[in-house]
């Protein structure tokens, strides 16, 4: 096991290389991109939940002051494909503007391109569509029966994916277990929302035959999939990864925005930006989360020992397909979350409905899934009057345990689950926290203490892909760094995306100073774009700082060898008689026979006749890595390993609620976080803190609520209630260390986990405050409501 | 401008309300009378027993004034909860009573003072009482052609007069599911002299309750004459429901919140 002191820059509390230009107002996000003669587009969007597009009347608006053009779906779908469909359902098609139907309010049905946004806008209100209503379907378990209006009548039905799992013997132990609870648990739509909606510019150069992009993205293949869709080759799209993306966590994906606005910079000659305002980002944005409910089933001894696990998982991905049912596949690389639980079954279930399309969102299906589970683990302690500490220690994966293979096939690297909840329990001096607790309900309000512990699966090895689409066989989900060193010496890192907030320029910098000694305040970080790029994934599921960082170090350890070998050659002996110490190399025992960094550098670039022979001129080096432990296909069962690392989390926290209005006010939060080696602290941190709050939203205020009509009754902020600084409670964060044998320096990934344990705390810790009443919620978001409606249904109960 | 453009012009005072109206295309005025040079709608002057805002006062202005706060406390105990620090350095007393969103504090407290509204149009001047000036949810008596110059709050002149103001939103800023206020005087023995309570959110309009509050005079305002005033109170409310909350669910709050502020203004006359 590696000492955390051992590393030069690595753990250091540094400034984030990124901070200057933000803090200063100089970050280059999408609405900073103005090119000359650039056109604006505004959208027509449906009213109705589901309808027939009878007829769309432009005459008017093309008169309109500024207008330059008016798209259509019947135009737009003539001259372009389907976006990709994740799943194997060839019909469920999308395009960006909706053809002779619409399936969800908000879609977009005509786009009109314009002088300014503004006269866009007013030209898109004389834009006349006569619809006719159509049947819709809002609730998923009604759009499973044989009746439902289908979304996507070609497609036979509306279940997108269905499959039952069974992994280990799950019926035997239902058999002979002591102790059975079944229960529902359900999420609510909720999702990232970024501050900056998304938005793309693009500008096709007739001369070149390359379609330049600029856009506000976080999504795997996006240049690809941008050209395919546009019957391009991918070497005319050439997507640039140099625009700073204002937040995202999962959302950022915007095919159809690039698509569309591609098709339109391609027919009329001139660059086209489409940005979001925040009504089109909630409602015709596709970047609502999961929405899901868990049929759940355990069974277990009268010691705790939870023998399996049954768990039905429907998510509604509302009208259109893409990549959001793979959501409900990532969960399987952590099924049993970090329990030693044998046996498992898992029934997924993705069905679609008259909504907006669901999209990534921070977890990719994981924070849902582990709001069920500790659910679980709380019900089965107060089935059996337990403490519910004593059930997760009772079930945890044991240290010595670990590599710890689980039912569904992947295998967890490393963990110390025990230590981490101990200090999170002494951090925040549990006795003292149960006694404030019942402090405050001798007082005769309620109060509630909620643990959740979770895994955060990392490193973003896609695997889910081929297990839920067996005509998919991508087995890589690679990542890539090339490391330049100039003929001055200075040190260049070019990575292959755009970031939204990761901080991938401090992490490249870091590594590359740790492995060549050299300090990264001096290291440079640059973008390629999509033409130049090494392959590359983008940074989602939590893979950079185990992917990127890997590939960064790979480099750099080239770079380190090369040096080396020059050096080696021109004192005419053999590496291993060298050392390599803050850039120089020098003869072992012997600290001034060396070529200093310039010195080497120098023949490298110059001196072809001091060059090793076969060595090529110039110091640079790439290295390509493959996700560690992936590549495999699944087995018949589904057995698969799919994400390499598992970084664990413990949250604690106390709840207050005042039992005449109904209002949770959170009073205390600490949170024992173990991702292995941390490159940089304070981005760790940083992101912990923000999933957090992120969690606090899902689990108490936020929701994109729906009408029966089939309208969102939240696209505002006044009805989508993002937690402010004044609902986010001061909190702790406890740091401990296990590192990863996979990885280079032992590091783990990071970014999801404050959001994937704060719901399943939070939630934990209102049911144990209800918990004197009798009552219990187990729907998320917990509002003032159901939790007022919670205690009055059970004083009215104890009354009658 | 108003009378030549009636209701086609919108006065634009700090634009809190009206421009994000504007940004969603809800409200769509021909014509925007910007307000906010006008020395002369922005002033606070305190009176014997009245204290004059100018309608064009920013509310972080009223917010601040010591002598303001001194005679009539329950606009600062109010403002505290109207939005944020950000949106109070430039949203306007007057804008906000102009707005009259049922579920706003000004609104709320003007309506439980009994606080006039001076409204001049070219015409002339008239003075219309709070509780005539509320005519609905969004709506007020205004005529198109009038624009709201001053608001004058009564002061209460008794030594021993406390207020409160108390609401419950989801979050901390946005306009409340339901909301009270409410001002006592006692005497020197403790018994009321004069009380005067209201909720908001739980109606078209902010809601007092002059004859409920009058039957607490003469109590010393013990916690059951101030619950069975609340509760009747509450009674008599006919909020909506929507996302955030049910009918019912603001009823009970309207009782609970009235109670509670009527509760902390006694002690805070008590205590004086």
């Amino acid at each position: 096991m590696r000492a955390m002191t051992s590393f030069r820059y690595i753990g250091a509390k540094r400034r984030a290389k990124e901070h200057p230009r933000f803090v200063s107002g100089r970050g280059r996000f999408v609405a900073d991109i103005a090119l000359p003669g650039m056109k604006h587009v505004a959208l027509v969007a449906s009213p109705h939940a589901s309808a027939r597009i009878v007829s769309i009347k432009i005459e008017k608006a093309l008169a309109a002051p500024g207008v330059l053009y008016v798209l259509t779906g019947e135009e737009f779908c003539a001259n372009t494909d389907s976006l990709a469909i994740g799943v194997d359902a060839p019909k469920v098609t999308r395009f960006a503007l909706a053809k002779d139907v619409v399936r969800y309010a908000g879609e977009w049905v005509a786009a009109v391109v314009a002088d300014s946004r503004a006269l866009a806008e007013d030209a898109a209100e004389r834009i006349e569509v006569e619809y006719e209503p159509l049947p819709h379907v809002i609730d998923p378990e009604a759009a499973l029966k044989a009746d439902a209006p289908l979304v996507h009548p070609a497609h036979g039905s509306n279940l997108l994916y269905h499959r039952t799992f069974v992994w280990g013997p799950v019926e035997e132990a239902f058999a002979n277990a002591e102790h059975k609870i079944a229960f529902r648990a359900v999420w609510g739509r909720s999702a990232t929302v970024p501050i900056e909606t998304f938005g793309v510019a693009a500008q096709w150069d007739a001369g070149t035959g390359i379609l330049d992009i600029w856009a506000s993205i976080q999504m795997p293949k996006f240049p690809d999939q941008v050209a395919r869709a546009l019957r391009f080759p991918g070497n005319a799209v050439r997507v640039h990864h140099d625009v700073d993306v204002g937040g995202s966590y999962g959302v950022k994906r915007g095919l159809k925005h690039a698509v569309l606005v591609g098709y339109l910079t391609k027919t009329l000659g001139v660059p086209v930006r489409f940005i979001e305002d925040r009504l089109e980002n909630l409602r015709g944005g596709d970047m609502q989360g999961p929405d899901r409910f868990f049929d759940m089933q355990l069974a277990f001894d009268t010691d705790g020992a939870i023998r399996a696990m049954k768990i039905r998982a429907v998510d509604d991905v509302g009208a259109y397909a893409g990549r959001s049912p793979f959501q409900l596949g990532k969960p399987v690389t952590a099924i049993c979350g970090p329990y030693a639980i044998g046996a498992i079954e898992y029934e997924p279930t993705s069905v679609m409905t008259n909504k907006t399309p669901q999209e990534a969102v921070r977890g990719f299906g994981q924070s849902p899934t582990n709001f069920a589970i500790e659910r679980a683990i709380d019900r089965v302690a107060r089935h059996l009057g337990m403490d519910s500490i004593e059930v997760r220690k009772r079930n945890f994966i044991r240290k010595d345990q670990f590599p710890y293979t689980i039912p569904s096939g992947s295998t967890y690297d490393s963990g110390d689950y025990h230590a981490v909840l101990d200090k999170t329990l002494a951090a925040i001096d549990y006795g003292s926290l149960v006694r404030a607790r019942d402090e405050v309900r001798r007082s005769g309000r309620l109060a509630g203490i909620g643990i959740a512990s979770c895994l955060e699966p990392s490193g973003g090895n896609s695997a889910f892909e081929v297990l839920m689409n067996p005509k998919n066989e991508n087995t890589t989900w690679m990542d890539s760094c090339l490391v330049r060193v100039d003929l001055s010496g200075a040190i260049t890192g070019v990575i292959n995306n755009s970031s939204a907030g990761q901080g991938h320029e401090s992490l490249v910098s870091t590594v590359l100073g740790e492995i060549l000694e050299r300090d990264p305040e001096t290291i440079r970080v640059v973008r390629a774009d999509s033409l130049t790029a090494l392959p590359s994934n983008s940074p989602v599921g939590s893979r950079m700082a185990i992917m990127l960082g890997g590939a960064a170090a790979g480099a750099a350890k080239t770079i380190k060898e090369t040096l080396t070998a020059i050096a080696a050659h021109n004192f005419e002996c053999s590496p291993e008689d060298l050392e390599y110490h803050d850039g120089s190399v020098n003869v072992k025992g012997a600290s001034s026979k060396k070529f200093s960094w310039d010195q080497l550098v120098e023949i490298a670039h110059r001196k072809f006749h001091k060059l090793p022979p076969g060595l090529e001129p110039g110091l640079q080096a790439k290295f390509v890595w493959e996700v560690p432990t992936g590549g495999a296909l699944p087995t018949p069962e589904g057995r698969i390993q799919i994400y390499p690392c598992y970084a664990f989390e413990a949250h604690v926290v106390l709840v207050e609620i005042d039992p005449d209005t109904g209002k949770p006010m959170i009073r205390r939060y600490v949170c024992g976080h173990d991702c292995g080696v941390m490159i940089n602290p304070d981005i760790v941190h940083g992101m912990t803190y923000g999933g957090i709050a992120h969690g606090i939203g899902a689990a108490l205020y936020e929701k994109f609520a729906y009408t029966e009509d089939g309208q969102l009754a939240s696209g505002t902020f006044m009805d989508y209630l993002i937690p402010s600084a004044m609902e986010v409670p001061a909190l702790a964060i406890v740091d401990h260390c296990t590192p990863s044998p996979l990885t280079t320096f032992g590091q783990k990934g990071s970014g999801e986990a404050g959001y994937l344990g704060a719901p399943a705390a939070i939630a934990n810790a209102v049911n144990d405050a209800l918990d004197p009443l009798g009552a219990s919620i187990d729907a998320l978001p917990i509002s003032h409501l159901a939790i007022w409606s919670a205690i009055g249904a059970r004083k009215g109960a104890a009354s009658t | 401008m108003l009378a030549t453009h009636g209701e086609s012009a919108k006065l634009l005072a700090g634009g809190q309300s009206l421009v994000p109206m504007m940004a969603m295309r809800l409200v769509r005025p021909g014509w925007l009378v910007d307000i906010n040079e006008i020395a002369v709608l922005k002033f606070v002057a305190v009176e014997k027993d009245v204290a004059r805002t100018g309608a064009c006062t920013r509310q972080c202005v009223v917010e601040r004034d010591e002598a303001l706060a001194a005679r009539v406390p329950l606009l600062r105990q109010a403002l505290k909860w109207v939005g944020h620090i950000q949106t109070r350095n430039r949203g306007t007393v007057g804008g906000s009573l102009a707005h009259a969103d049922p579920c706003a504090e000004l609104p709320l407290v003007a309506q439980v003072l009994g606080a006039r509204m001076l409204l001049r149009s070219a015409k002339g001047a008239r003075t219309l009482e709070a509780e005539k000036f509320f005519s609905g949810p969004m709506a007020t008596s205004a005529r198109p052609d009038e624009c709201l110059e001053e608001i004058h709050w009564p002061a209460w002149s008794w030594r021993r007069t406390g207020s409160a103001f108390t609401e419950i939103s989801v979050r901390h800023g946005d306009f409340a599911m339901v909301s009270a206020a409410a001002q006592v005087a006692i005497d020197g023995d403790g018994r009321c002299v004069r009380a005067a309570f209201g909720v908001g959110g739980a109606g078209g309009t902010p809601l007092a309750f002059p004859k409920i509050a009058a039957r607490l005079v003469g109590t010393r305002l013990d916690d059951a004459a101030v619950s069975d005033a609340a509760h009747a109170a509450a009674a008599e409310t006919q909020p909506g429901s929507d996302l955030h909350a049910s009918a019912e669910y603001r009823r009970h709050l309207a009782g609970v919140l009235a109670a509670r502020a009527l509760r902390e203004a006694r002690e805070r006359a008590r205590s004086l």
